[in-house]
């Protein structure tokens, strides 16, 4: 018998025979430790094989004792020796010493710039300019830390990249369950129904795919919804691609042949949903019993028929009405998860997720085994050691009045923002995030990072090169997977789990007999790590405590220092995870060392349908139960008169309230206003959208009636990620790179012989603000009036000698003679002589085309998701076009963002609030905050 | 005993490429090379479209060619049934990338040796799993033991559901495929369109059939699939051997054609016949060695053929044959130098066998080559003997410009009837049925990527015979006896490159 691993108890002095060596026996000694991957958000465990010899990492295994990842991994997490070897990657703090964008720099030590830095932010918050600090964050890889820092400064700064990834889905699960994630079971389902590419793509690829393997091998009929024929796609049992933008038509369809065919869960609606809410809202002239609640839906769902579908999606209506059959059978079982994909594509795309999760409802698979959980069951927070209170402001950059129910900041209107007048940023973080490439519309973000007078400060925190910090005045190089500390859990299956990512070098000296003061001087040249970098930086904010910020980063034990991180894990540790402290005990470990040792925690317990446990009657004191049956505690989002009654921090999800009557008996329920699943959001419908209260299908901006094929109009499909890479963090990776470096067209054959297109011949594609130009795939795995590019390629540099191992070409950025900026690639990807001989290896030549510059904000007007389906015009390039060319005209870009802004509907809403209180949100602030000011 | 494989489950892979990257790290892989990889083809029209996956690697044959064709031992049986290698002891002379029928073996461009999966036997020994199998997301990689019959490999090996990479080839693979779209194992199967993969650059190291060879050799059913993503093998065998098989067909042949002139009772013309052939030859045969040893990644190895010779491995008993070879024309030399000739009829008795042997040994070398089923044709041994009659007869007619001939017409003669020969013989091989291996390898030299040469062979041996036949003097017939070994060495080429131009994986 072969073992995966080596024994635990080995891992601190575990000899293997050297592979180049053999079949000679030599051996090497290792110590493996375990941290995550920090590629995609799955936070997949990683052992690092230290060779004890040369105390570097050999190379990167999976964890197998972490619950999410047992062991395994996707590409990305052996490929994370690459980027730690990377021969170009960011070894010193770097300031700019030209003007920003010229790329000269000086290296400077960590001292120098927690000084500047540091200076800075004190500066801004002495003179009650907290609000011009802000800390924009990409995938936080963390889930909690930032968050303490933050409220700590007593800021409203965090930013995040959400609202060009999931708040679409978000408000389409938030207003069906509070909770803003599903969470499938996968394993155990009876039907496995995909609106996302979970076979390849994130949240949660590795655990995902995993589990919808072990699925689909034990039975489940798996379905996948995808305009193009991903590899998901071709591993299901069945896959539909209609129209983009009509995937929630179908899913309408669908639901309408289940309550036809009587194939739905009554009793669990019965008891679960506020279809009361439904009926009094809807149907007045019927009786509110549930008798009447079938009848009701068919009628306002009777113009969903299988026929009207097929024609609206473009599908096969028998094969809408087989793949229906599937999701009746699987009642109770029906594991159903959109996360991106047109959630993120469309106008209305929250409704996709909405749309999915009435299925998940009416087959009753809410909470159940093999069904669809929400996230909150699964993905497990430990409560904040010495979390300081709430910051009372609202900062109007991040949460504009416009959008009072967009899931999350909106990220992309910022350089917009910044533009109208409508604010400043003195100090301005980025950390795992590269608007400039990553976001739509990226040279409006050229031109206002590269504008002092709209950011003062830019501090750009990467391990590696990237468009964004290009125009930094500080790059600070942090660590990577295995150079930091963070913990994070995610709700990857019917389980919970914490991670621990260490700086493995670090522990490894440390258990050598080494000390290090500081995580940089284990880690390569002086690469740091964020969470160190916040304790000091806020000691240099506030250097004699007389800001109040000091003394939340001093430690316990020592007053007067700062608290290391290993305090401030111990202290979680020991107080926030439940079960890790005896789980440790048990092996004669603090749990600290337990979580060194092992890389992660399961947490005792069963999840299932825990919305349905009754609340004892203890935790009811002081409540007051409603005719809805819900019982709400005074002083709570739930029970109020008047803001300043709500005291301190708000949940993050819900009102506060601790129970609602079903069948009799106070039970948990869900985070929402009713305590239950809301078939009819009031919410939505108090807040501006009456007419999306409940399910709905909206036409959106790329609808397929409203294009002139004729004319070459096509939809584009931006945004598919492949197995491969994530975003502009897998750049610096070799061996991804070498599998995986040119992003193609995806055209049907039929589509490019009527647009005139040769094969392999350029494109021009031609959006409202520009155009560019690529190369065309024929493949017959695309829906024929839909064209489809990976987002992951198109890195460029403009330096000749800078960042070449980040899979980027080189380009000059000019701007035409009618003031329009332009990029053209001046090389392309080649071999070149550094310190890994692989660098001379290279064998290809494709950098790809940044397409995400050619593309508007196009801001959902409730979810404020950037929908990032465009409507274009495809046609053979012109003769003066060479590949890669981007060419952008950002005053017809802002026009667009104005067209966009006007659809919005703005608050305040009920009680002058600017967004409702039980809506999650980062950073939540005091109530208080939320009045808007008249 | 142990038999260890791999169940390759393409029901289960979601074609992540996890296993490349594992393997990567493990063996620390150059850029540009791989020992394992993920093929993707895809089928059918939309929406009935698919997507097969199949992760390619070494099959670790129980009938290995790789072992049989290695010079030097370093290719090797595992005890455990594994197909290992030991980079000590190989010369770099990619004889076992072009036996092995699966692509499964590379040149490693940092240590100069040739590398392949190893099934990680370096962990076995640790008692551990190989890389690729613990990072697989879906568990589609699996080890078991083929010698125990309850394993799950073994029954899938003897069910009709497990399948494996062309079994005509009659390696017996041990890596057994559970799942798999026959089309993504069939490398004819599937074909690279002009606009590449998926998200990977095209070069022309990357396997497909050209649009040549598919219409020479359509499929059965009319439709290829195809192929979306794989990777690059680069065809090791090129000019070098080309050239190699000209020089020792020289040799050869002017010792063949001396050997003629001595039955003609010429043996006492140390000019023609006793020295200067010899020499010839033995300049050849240099010339042969350093081609040899210059296409070898490891040149500074090359004495392990003798050293650490493999019994099996037609590239030793070559090697045998050539040293044997030499050692006649030395003999002849010195008996020539020595003005015996009277020894001559004697010193043919072992001439002439090692000369044809040395023509001809190379015909059982290609043979040992599994994957290049157009070397493996009946036809190559008669080719290549009569190859050296033409290399012989060019030979001579060149001399005849330095040196009188005495038989001018004999040597002619042999010439033409060389030409013929191997003009008829490649005609019967061009005409003839085949497989589709060999039918688009064949397609390739006479009117794919090959043309040019091929063409060239055929102007040059039309211009030979128009040269050397009316007997138009000294120097038109040189010309065309120059003519003729040109075009000799533009047919090797050919030959060699478009045998190896049909993909194996």
């Amino acid at each position: 018998m072969l073992d995966h691993y080596p024994p635990e108890e080995a891992w601190d002095d575990h000899a293997a025979l050297d592979p180049t060596a053999w079949p000679r026996r030599v051996e090497r000694r290792f110590r493996l430790v375990p941290t995550t991957c920090f590629n995609c958000e799955a936070n997949c465990g990683l052992l690092a094989w230290v060779d004890k010899n040369t105390g570097q990492v050999a190379k990167f295994e999976g964890n197998p004792v972490h619950p999410a990842s047992r062991g395994r991994n996707c590409a990305k997490g052996p490929a994370t020796l690459n980027q730690v070897d990377d021969p170009e990657r960011i070894l010193h703090p770097l300031k700019r010493v030209g003007k920003r964008g010229e790329g000269l720099w000086e290296r400077i030590g960590w001292d120098q710039v927690l000084d500047e830095v540091g200076g800075r932010i004190g500066t801004a918050l002495r003179e009650d300019r907290g609000h011009e600090v802000m800390y924009h964050v990409g995938r936080p890889g963390d889930d909690s830390y930032m968050e303490r820092v933050l409220h700590a400064w007593g800021i409203d700064g965090h930013n995040s990249h959400t609202n060009v990834c999931s708040s679409g889905a978000r408000v389409g699960y938030a207003t069906w369950m509070g909770f803003d994630r599903p969470s499938a079971d996968f394993a155990n389902a009876k039907v496995i129904f995909l609106i996302s590419s979970h076979l390849e793509a994130g949240h949660y690829f590795n655990p995902h795919a995993q589990r919808i393997m072990e699925g689909q091998r034990g039975g489940a009929t798996v379905i996948c919804v995808d305009p193009r024929l991903s590899n998901t796609a071709s591993q299901a049992d069945h896959w539909l691609a209609p129209w983009p933008g009509t995937e929630a038509f179908m899913l309408l369809a669908m639901a309408r042949l289940l309550l036809e065919a009587g194939t739905w869960d009554r009793e669990f609606v019965r008891q679960w949903v506020n279809w009361e809410t439904f009926l009094a809202e809807t149907r007045p002239d019927l009786e509110p019993t549930f008798d009447n609640l079938e009848r009701a839906l068919l009628d306002h769902y009777a113009d969903y028929t299988p026929g009207e579908a097929a024609r609206i999606c473009g599908l096969d209506e028998q094969v809408i009405r087989d793949v229906t059959a599937a999701v009746g059978n699987g009642l109770g079982g029906l594991a159903s998860h959109t996360w991106r994909a047109s959630s993120a594509g469309n106008l209305g795309g929250w409704q996709v997720a909405r749309c999915l999760q009435f299925l998940v409802v009416l087959t009753g698979s809410v909470g159940t085994e093999g069904g669809t959980s929400a996230n909150g069951w699964n993905k497990f927070i430990p409560v904040t050691p010495l979390a300081p209170a709430p910051q009372g402001h609202w900062n109007d950059l991040t949460w504009p009045i416009e959008y009072p129910l967009s899931h999350h900041e909106m990220s992309i209107l910022l350089p917009h923002f910044l533009k109208s007048g409508r604010g400043r940023i003195d100090t301005y973080f980025t950390r795992v995030y590269n608007p400039v490439w990553t976001n739509p519309d990226g040279f409006t973000w050229l031109e206002v990072l590269r504008d002092p007078e709209l950011v003062g400060c830019h501090v750009a925190l990467t391990p590696t090169w990237n468009e964004s910090a290009w125009f930094a005045d500080y790059v600070l190089p942090m660590g990577l997977s295995s150079e930091r500390h963070d913990l994070a859990s995610y709700e990857t299956h019917a389980g919970r789990w914490v991670g621990f990512r260490q700086p493995v070098l670090r522990r490894h000296g440390e258990l050598e007999g080494h000390h290090f003061e500081r995580t940089y001087e284990a880690n390569p040249g002086e690469v740091w790590e964020e969470e160190e970098f916040w304790i000091d930086l806020s000691w240099r904010i506030d250097p004699d405590g007389s800001l109040g910020i000091r003394q939340k980063f001093e430690s316990q034990k020592k007053p007067g220092t700062p608290l290391t991180i290993d305090e401030y894990y111990a202290m979680l540790f020991e107080g926030s995870v439940p079960g890790l402290p005896e789980a440790a005990a048990a092996d004669g470990l603090t749990p600290l060392e337990y979580m060194r040792r092992k890389g992660a925690f399961a947490l005792p317990g069963n999840q299932y349908r825990p919305y349905d446990r009754p609340v004892p009657d203890g935790q009811l004191v002081g409540t007051e139960c409603g005719e809805d049956g819900v019982f709400r505690s005074p002083g709570t989002a739930g029970l109020y008169k008047d803001l300043t009654e709500i005291d301190g921090h708000m949940p993050f999800i819900g009102d506060g309230s601790p129970a609602v009557e079903v069948n009799g008996q106070a039970r948990v329920g869900f985070p929402t206003p009713s305590k239950k699943l809301e078939l009819y959001s009031e919410t939505t419908r108090d807040w501006g959208w009456p007419e999306y209260a409940l399910p709905t299908f909206i036409r959106s901006q790329v609808h397929w009636e409203d294009l002139d094929f004729a004319a070459g109009e096509r939809i584009l499909v931006p945004t598919f990620r492949i197995p491969t890479l994530i975003h502009t963090r897998s750049g610096n990776s070799k061996w991804l790179n070498e599998i995986s470096h040119r992003h193609p067209l995806w055209i049907h054959p039929t589509d490019a012989d009527e647009l005139g297109i040769a094969e392999s011949g350029l494109v021009r594609i031609t959006t409202r603000i520009g155009w560019f130009v690529i190369s065309a795939w024929r493949t017959e795995g695309i829906r024929p009036g839909v064209v489809a590019a990976s987002h992951h390629m198109g890195r460029w540099r403009l330096d000749e000698k800078t960042g070449r191992s980040w899979g980027a070409g080189q380009a000059v950025i000019d701007r035409t003679a009618d003031g329009q900026w332009r990029i053209r690639r001046e090389d392309t990807q080649a071999p070149y002589e550094s310190a890994d001989d692989d660098t001379s290896l290279i064998w290809w030549s494709d950098a790809g085309v940044h397409q995400n510059l050619a593309f508007p904000v196009q801001p959902d007007p409730v979810s404020g998701m950037h929908c990032w389906l465009q409507r274009v015009t495809v046609g053979p390039a012109a003769d003066t076009d060479v590949y890669g060319d981007v060419v952008v005209d950002t005053e017809a870009s802002h026009a667009v963002f104005e067209e966009w802004l006007s659809a919005a509907r703005p608050g305040p809403g009920p009680g002058g609030l600017r967004r409702p209180l039980w809506f999650a949100r980062p950073v939540k602030p005091l109530a208080t905050a939320y009045r808007y000011p008249n | 005993m142990t038999r260890l494989g791999f169940v390759l489950d393409s029901g289960s892979c979601i074609g992540c490429h996890a296993c490349t990257v594992a393997c990567k790290a493990e063996h620390d892989v150059p850029l540009g090379v791989n020992r394992t990889w993920v093929k993707y083809v895809e089928t059918g029209t939309f929406p009935e479209t698919d997507r097969h996956f199949s992760v390619m690697r070494c099959n670790h044959c129980d009938d290995a060619p790789c072992i049989t064709i290695c010079p030097t031992g370093a290719l090797f049986r595992a005890d455990n049934g594994v197909v290992d290698f030991d980079d000590a002891d190989c010369i770099g002379c990619k004889a076992c990338m072009n036996a092995c029928p699966y692509d499964a073996i590379y040149i490693n461009p940092q240590t100069g040796t040739a590398h392949k999966c190893n099934f990680c036997n370096h962990r076995i020994a640790d008692g551990l799993q190989p890389s690729c199998v613990i990072v697989c997301p879906t568990n589609a990689i699996r080890v078991g033991d083929l010698d125990d019959p309850d394993s799950e490999i073994a029954r899938l090996h003897a069910s009709d559901q497990g399948l494996v990479r062309s079994p005509e080839q009659q390696t017996r693979p041990k890596v057994i495929y559970a799942g798999a779209d026959p089309r993504s194992l069939d490398p004819l199967a599937s074909a690279i369109a002009s606009d590449g993969l998926i998200w990977a650059e095209t070069t022309a190291d990357h396997p497909t059939p050209t649009p040549v060879a598919l219409e020479a050799s359509p499929p059965p059913d009319g439709d290829t699939a195809r192929t979306t993503y794989t990777t690059g093998h680069s065809h090791p065998w090129g000019g070098a051997v080309a050239a190699y098989l000209v020089t020792k067909a020289v040799a050869a042949g002017v010792m063949l054609v001396a050997s003629l002139l001595v039955i003609l009772g010429h043996g006492d013309n140390q000019s023609t016949v006793s020295v200067l052939p010899p020499m010839v030859a033995g300049a050849f045969l240099v010339l042969t060695g350093v081609l040899l040893v210059s296409d070898l990644k490891q040149p500074g190895r090359f004495h392990y053929l003798l050293t650490r010779g493999s019994r099996t491995s037609w590239l030793v008993k070559g090697a045998y044959v050539l040293a044997g070879f030499a050692s006649c024309c030395a003999a002849w030399w010195i008996a020539g130098l020595t003005d015996a000739g009277g020894v001559l009829p004697v010193l043919l008795v072992p001439t002439v066998p090692l000369a044809l042997g040395t023509a001809g040994y190379t015909a059982f070398l290609f043979a040992q080559c599994e994957g290049r089923d157009l070397w493996q044709g009946r036809m190559l041994l008669p080719v290549l003997l009569v190859q050296a009659v033409v290399a012989g007869g060019g030979a001579y007619t060149v001399l005849d410009l330095f040196v009188h001939l005495p038989e001018v017409k004999v040597v002619h003669l042999s010439l033409l009837f060389g030409l013929a020969a191997n003009f008829a013989l490649v005609v019967i091989e061009v005409v003839g049925r085949h497989t589709r291996h060999v039918t688009m390898a064949i397609a390739e030299l006479t009117r794919g990527t090959q043309r040019s040469r091929f063409g060239a062979w055929v102007v040059a041996n039309l211009a030979a015979c128009l040269l050397v036949a009316p007997n138009l003097g000294e120097v038109p017939s040189a010309v065309g006896g120059l003519a003729a070994l040109l075009g000799l060495f533009a047919y090797e080429d050919a030959y060699l490159r478009a045998g190896q131009s049909v993909p194996l994986s």
